[in-house]
């Protein structure tokens, strides 16, 4: 054991300190991936995709560096499993449920963090999404128990039985030249008036440090949802308990790998209500977040709580929220554990989330300009195209 | 000229994009004859690069004034 300190101690400083930082950073750039995402679609904006792409890709080297220079504890890391049609559904799901509530599981984060009254609303539709998943776990577990390919293989390198340098080289390499062809072309840099603006571009390449940090520190890489699940589950426990105790979801323990920072004990931990090594991970990070989040819009003079917003934005961000709660245990992760810690490592199951995702995004898209009711899509597609004069 | 005010701080995002884009579309003869101007005002950091963008595409001319914690975007006729 190289730490004298007790494990959750450790595990708990390291999240904080990094929540912090991801929580000013996110705050800064408005790094947003919902917003990619619908954007892209919905306004075929590119700019901030760009940034992810770099965001992934950077991420993809700098685990592949940690695993060659051995170290990462765990590879790939815990709480990822062989793909199954429940990627896609999930993904999906979460597409629409990140769009419908104007900020991903991590978004919801950094926005309330600047006061934003609607990510509060969709904070509690997550945690009510997560505890409503655990009322159909045995049958979903089922679900995904028989739509599991390639059983027992969790990345693409595992699947073709090749060394995982030869998947990351194959992909990095493509994806370096289109990300030099987006720099020759300006395609990183945004223009905006918001004071002590972080470009896209440098938030993707912090973000892919603290995520790397994470994984080597941590022995995972960023995650928040099973935490959400945990409140849930503890909110359940006190107001139906004997119908808590029926729920076998609460019982598991997913979690179980040795940290080699902090001693041979392993490191257990689940959905249930508990203070265990998830808990003691993921929660000083969600804290951390919020914090860091309300740290900079503090600064800055724009931590303000702004909620007289038209009444149904609250039911949208409500329903996006329950609906990324119920996402995020079906998927069986998050979008972060999967965009920022499963797509580096080439995770099948991340692949698929991304796909399900995107049409997620896609699909969520229509449905908020129908339910907002505030102008076409089409119609503001056409007018951004229309160049009248000197832009 | 009058100027039309449109407080949308708060919003759901995308919405604070997609209100503006609606109220230019809605005023478009009116700014550009000159006899009115749009000020939205916005805290969405987002916001403050996609809603100037939009309406300079659109040929208006914006102008962008940080306010205390919030940001006030004054769309007009073309200069």
């Amino acid at each position: 054991m190289l730490l004298s300190v007790h494990p959750f101690v450790f595990l708990g400083t390291v999240s904080l300190l990094l929540g912090l930082t991801a929580g000013f950073v996110l705050h800064r750039s408005d790094f947003c991936l919902a917003g990619m995402f619908r954007d892209l679609f919905l306004f075929r904006r590119t700019v901030m995709i760009h940034s992810f792409v770099l965001l992934v890709t950077v991420t993809m080297v700098l685990f592949e560096a940690a695993r060659m220079f051995g170290l990462l504890s765990v590879y790939p890391f815990p709480l990822l499993y062989a793909p199954s049609a429940a990627n896609v559904i999930g993904g999906f799901l979460l597409g629409i449920g990140m769009v419908l509530a104007g900020g991903c599981v991590i978004g919801t984060l950094y926005k309330m963090g600047a006061g934003s009254v609607l990510s509060m609303t969709a904070f509690a539709g997550i945690i009510f999404g997560s505890g409503l998943y655990a009322e159909f776990h045995p049958a979903w577990a089922a679900f995904v128990k028989q739509t599991t390919f390639f059983s027992g293989k969790i990345t693409v390198a595992q699947i073709l039985g090749v060394d995982p340098s030869l998947t990351v080289l194959s992909v990095v390499v493509p994806t370096a030249a289109l990300l030099i062809t987006w720099h020759r072309r300006d395609a990183f840099t945004r223009t905006t008036f918001a004071a002590a603006y972080l470009q896209p571009f440098r938030a993707a390449l912090l973000l892919a440090l603290i995520s790397s940090a994470s994984y080597v520190l941590v022995g995972m890489p960023l995650g928040v949802t099973s935490t959400f699940t945990k409140i849930a589950g503890w909110a359940e426990r006190i107001l139906l308990p004997g119908h808590f105790a029926d729920l076998t979801f609460y019982a598991g323990v997913p979690l179980d790998f040795v940290n080699r920072l902090t001693g041979p004990a392993p490191l257990t931990g689940g959905p249930g209500p508990a203070y265990d090594a998830l808990a003691a991970v993921q929660l000083p990070l969600i804290v951390g977040i919020v914090a860091g989040s309300a740290l900079s819009a503090g600064l800055l003079g724009e931590l303000r709580i702004a909620y007289r917003v038209p009444g149904k934005q609250y039911m949208l961000a409500a329903s996006g929220g329950i609906l990324m709660g119920l996402a995020s245990r079906m998927a069986p992760t998050c979008n972060v554990w999967h965009l920022l810690g499963g797509l580096p490592i080439l995770a099948a199951s991340s692949i698929l989330f991304l796909f399900g995702m995107l049409g997620g995004a896609w699909f969520g898209g229509l449905l908020l300009v129908r339910l907002l009711d505030a102008g076409a899509a089409p119609a503001s597609g056409k007018l951004c195209a229309q160049r009248r004069g000197p832009a | 000229m009058e100027t039309i005010e449109i407080d949308i701080r708060g919003q759901l995002c995308p919405a604070t994009l997609l209100v503006a884009l609606k109220e230019i579309n809605a005023r478009a003869a009116l700014l550009r004859k000159g006899a009115a101007k749009l000020a939205f005002l916005i805290d969405n950091r987002d916001a403050t690069g996609t809603i100037p963008e939009s309406a300079a595409n659109m040929g208006f001319a914006v102008t962008v004034e940080r306010q205390d914690g919030w940001y006030r975007i004054e769309v007009s006729a073309p200069h």
